[in-house]
């Protein structure tokens, strides 16, 4: 052996081993039987192997990738005092500007404020004096609330049980949410978007309510854009009008309730109880004909609730609801019934509240989710038993004792969940929320009573699924192009350069090594793009060696012996390759700069797949080249 | 074995007749640029949602059209029979795009899913887990975001590739590569639009990766020329990029050909998530091989006689 090769035979034997030691935990991984997994994780060992491993991507084994968003002016706007119109015409200014890209909240916020001059020191004095003070506490606040954001979002998710999710936080704003293998994607993202904040309303008494919908009733006839709202009306109920009136003349439960006045049942009376909007009905009372009597509450049918929304939401009615101190809800799901032709219908509750709660979920201490007993007169259906600390019972039971006999309803993230009537005081603080449409929606709102409200409402602005049917398919697809891509280019290799062309193959599959044992070894996440990088590297790691047996052939033609040719043709080739290669690394760090998830994946693989290439085509390969020469009586290269 | 014996083409005599040929192919992809108002661009870019669910047996698209001609969310019925829906894939996957609209309530994807599924009672499998083979939903504010930062990262890959090149070669070596850069993405680009193909992430990763592609073949011919202008000082531009051209070119058809069948595998056998993105890259491999001939090295060479 060569002295002066040893020191090379020592890196490369080096670098194998430790490739070998990176690589063992995901191929032992990958051989482990489902037993195997469960008994190493029962005995708390399988996270560690499983930090060892290569992770594959939510494309390649299915999974949930979210992005949510947090409402910045909700959270200003709540920790404002005195808030006014002028304050919130700023802050809706600023929401129709956020929408452009690389707005950010606080530098719309102070300079759309200067633009109206708006004294940012009226509304939150107590944060500062100075506009850059003030804007800088706020700034703080924000950071904070989406810190708690954050922590209440992993607490609901660790709850929930999903395998190594992942909770991170994306510039000022923004969290993204990996759940892996989820099989419920409507159930996460409730779980993660719902605010959870429960609240406990009185109801407005039936008297007052009619009188609100005659209110709303009077506004509308005299409102231009009635006009439109109709418009769209009809042209969303017509279909379904025959429907319903065949329903109702069949259904006995629904009957006009005294909480409409003597005038509205007469005429509903004669328009036979029934239809959802009446035309002529209409015309005199616009929101109410809308509007159902379903037991002794109002009922919106499925199909009017986007008008009810719209009408509600109208300045003139918030308007109204604001004087009066009050504010309508809808219940959380709606009631199906099923008419004689066996179509069905939904129909939602509008309950009518006072416009400040009564007791908020704050007071929460526990939340437990369980089936109603045999007995009550909701056997067997899911409900949460919600449990409250000493400072919330004590409120539970004054406001409970000084509303006897009127009605409260129980709100969660501003939708009705009940509204009993209130029997005698409740000294205990335990509370039964009922109205949930299976024991998985119920555990869920008790995880996230118990994870606790968050802080400012969040929105998903961004949110992909991939099956597990397709994830698997994508690795089967995957798996087979690398290997058929393997196959083809080692046979060219060796037919096309014969003994090199075998070397530049034992080089290739070291390669693919080596990027795999750099990717264990940095905990990256294989993703399928990262996969078709696996493949782009082999094309570059031939091409490494490409250059250099061209580079040999050509001196052997010039009548060179082997070793001088060998010599000659890496030396010259090296400049090559490095300025070739490093361009295509220039394009591999920008991808990873500026992408997310998948296109990280594809820019990481790329990025070590052509600095190991270098590697093994200008070190590995020469080496074996080298000890190949040493042999005196080398004449003829095999190239 | 040899594909490529010694070589002794005129590639810089045949430099018109290259220019002509790109030229027009770079008109017509412009020209169906222009007639589609610009590429066709995925919901990464214009936010929407998509939603791809997988039957068991094959579907015909114009059934499933006519199906979602009343989708319920949520009590309002909406007709989504006219948006782009397609076979994903294999004629038993669909997937359907809905453009994101201005006011967006409720869950579309998830209503588009069980409006599907209820309608082909027949032809679905038992879980709907196995149904949905994917949903996607990006809203407006996250696409326009990622369209500023994609030509963000085109303009700094270009930018930083221009500076690499101008302190290891000279600078009209620069201007030569990245005209063959611009060259190769401009065709690309015209081929997916004349084919209706989408401009999604993944192909702007692809484009990039062409960009580090094609530069490797220009920069090999490239380092070849810097090396014979040093030792052959008596020969005359023109003929010193001819015979570098020549010389390398054995190496340029190999290591194309092999690339070339690597990204065919993968368009053939790597799936529907990653078709396209094979397609880009086949067609990068085969313009950026021609591009490091045909453009890169004339106009290195047309600039040189400038400069005299």
């Amino acid at each position: 052996m060569n002295k002066k090769l040893t020191p090379r035979y020592i890196i490369i034997a080096i670098i194998l081993a430790w490739a070998a030691y990176a690589l063992w935990p995901s191929i032992s991984f990958q051989q482990m039987s489902e037993e195997k997994k469960e008994t190493l994780r029962e005995a708390g060992k399988l996270k560690v192997i499983e930090s060892k491993i290569i992770k594959q991507g939510l494309d390649l084994k299915g999974g949930m990738y979210i992005v949510l968003e947090v409402d910045l002016p909700i959270l200003i706007s709540g920790l404002a005092i005195n808030k006014d119109k002028s304050l919130e015409n700023t802050l809706n200014k600023v929401t129709d500007r956020l929408n452009e890209p690389d707005a950010d909240f606080f530098n719309l916020f102070t300079s759309i404020s200067k633009e109206d001059n708006l004294r940012l020191a009226r509304y939150f004095h107590e944060y500062g004096a100075s506009t850059e003070e003030i804007i800088s506490k706020l700034r703080d606040e924000s950071d904070d609330a989406i810190n708690r954001v954050l922590e209440i979002l992993q607490n609901r998710v660790d709850q929930f049980g999903v395998a190594e999710p992942t909770i991170q936080k994306q510039g000022s704003q923004r969290i993204i949410v990996e759940l892996a293998g989820i099989q419920d994607s409507e159930r996460a993202r409730d779980l993660l978007q719902s605010t959870a904040l429960l609240e406990f309303y009185l109801v407005k008494d039936a008297e007052i309510t009619q009188d609100m919908l005659t209110r709303v009733d009077n506004i509308l006839k005299g409102n231009e854009d009635l006009a439109d709202v109709a418009a769209e009306l009809s042209e969303q109920t017509e279909p379904q009008e025959e429907k319903v009136e065949q329903l109702v003349s069949d259904d006995k439960t629904i009957t006009v309730s005294e909480l409409f006045g003597d005038t509205v049942q007469e005429s509903a009376v004669s328009e036979d109880t029934s239809v959802v909007v009446d035309q002529r009905l209409f015309v005199n009372s616009p929101f109410s004909s809308l509007l159902r009597d379903f037991d002794r509450d109002l009922g919106v049918p499925e199909s009017n609730v986007y008008t009810v929304n719209k009408i509600l939401a109208l300045p003139e009615v918030e308007q109204l609801l604001e004087s009066t101190s009050s504010k309508f809800a809808l219940s959380n799901k709606a009631q199906e019934l099923t008419d004689a032709s066996g179509n069905q219908i939904k129909i939602y509750r509008l309950y009518h509240l006072e416009n400040e709660p009564e007791l908020t979920g704050g007071v929460i201490s526990d939340a437990k989710e369980n089936i109603s007993g045999t007995g009550s007169d909701i056997a067997g259906q899911p409900v949460v038993l919600v449990e409250m600390n000493s400072d919330g019972t004590k409120q539970w039971s004054r406001i409970t004792g000084a509303n006897i006999n009127r009605r409260i309803a129980i709100v969660l993230d501003n939708k009705v969940h009940m509204a009993p009537n209130i029997i005698e005081k409740i000294p205990s603080g335990g509370t039964r929320i009922q109205g949930f449409a299976d024991l998985n929606e119920a555990k869920d709102i008790a995880i996230v009573l118990r994870a606790g409200a968050l802080p400012v409402p969040v929105q998903i602005i961004e949110e992909r699924i991939v099956g597990p049917s397709l994830g698997a398919d994508s690795i089967r697809q995957g798996t087979r192009s690398v290997i058929i891509a393997l196959i083809i280019v080692m046979i060219f290799m060796l037919i096309y350069y014969k003994i090199a062309g075998s070397i530049a193959n034992f080089a290739l599959i070291w390669n693919m090594i080596l990027v795999l044992s750099i990717l264990a070894l940095l905990q990256a996440t294989l993703t399928l793009p990262g996969i078709a990088a696996l493949i782009l590297t082999m094309g570059m790691s031939i091409d490494a060696n490409v250059i250099v047996f061209e580079r040999i052939r050509e001196e052997l033609r010039k009548g060179k012996t082997a070793r001088a040719a060998i010599d000659a043709g890496y030396n010259r080739a090296i400049t090559t390759i490095v300025d070739a290669n490093v361009t295509t690394v220039i394009a591999a760090l920008v991808l990873y700069q500026f992408g997310t998830g998948p296109i990280k994946g594809f820019a990481t693989v790329l990025f070590w797949g052509i600095a190991i290439s270098m590697f093994t085509a200008i070190f590995v390969t020469r080496t074996i080249f080298m000890s190949m020469t040493n042999r005196k009586n080398l004449q003829k290269l095999s190239i | 074995m040899r594909i490529i014996k010694d070589t002794n083409i005129d590639f810089m005599k045949q430099m018109r007749i290259g220019f002509i040929l790109s030229g027009v192919i770079i008109l017509l992809g412009l020209a169906s640029l222009l007639l589609h108002g610009g590429p066709k661009l995925s919901i990464d870019f214009e936010g929407g949602t998509m939603v791809a669910v997988h039957f068991t047996e094959e579907m015909d698209v114009n059934d499933i059209r006519n199906s979602l001609n009343n989708v319920n969310v949520e009590g309002r019925t909406y007709d989504y029979s006219k948006q782009e829906i397609k076979h994903f894939g294999t004629p038993s996957s669909i997937s359907v795009r809905l453009s994101s609209q201005e006011e967006e309530h409720g869950n579309i994807a998830q209503a588009v899913i069980d409006h599907l599924y209820n309608a082909f009672p027949e032809n679905v499998p038992e879980d709907t887990q196995d149904f949905i083979l994917s949903i996607e939903k990006v809203g407006p504010k996250v696409g326009a975001e990622l369209s500023g930062k994609v030509i963000m990262a085109i303009i700094s890959a270009l930018g930083l590739i221009l500076i690499y090149i101008s302190i290891r070669f000279e600078f009209k070596f620069a201007l030569g590569a990245i005209a063959a850069l611009a060259h190769d993405i401009l065709i690309t680009l015209g081929i997916f639009s004349i084919l209706g193909l989408e401009i999604s992430l993944p192909i702007i990763a692809a484009f990039l990766t062409i960009v580090g592609y094609s530069l490797n073949d220009t920069i090999v011919i490239f380092d070849r020329i810097r090396e014979n202008i040093k030792t052959r000082r008596r020969d005359d531009y023109l003929t010193i990029i001819n015979s570098s051209i020549n010389e390398s070119l054995s190496r340029t058809i190999v290591t194309s050909l092999t690339t070339f069948f690597v990204v065919m595998i993968l368009w053939l056998f790597g799936g529907e998530v990653i078709h396209n993105f094979a397609f880009a890259m086949m067609v990068g491999v085969i313009v950026g091989t021609y591009s490091s001939i045909y453009v890169a090295s004339p106009i290195v060479a047309l600039l040189h006689t400038k400069q005299k």
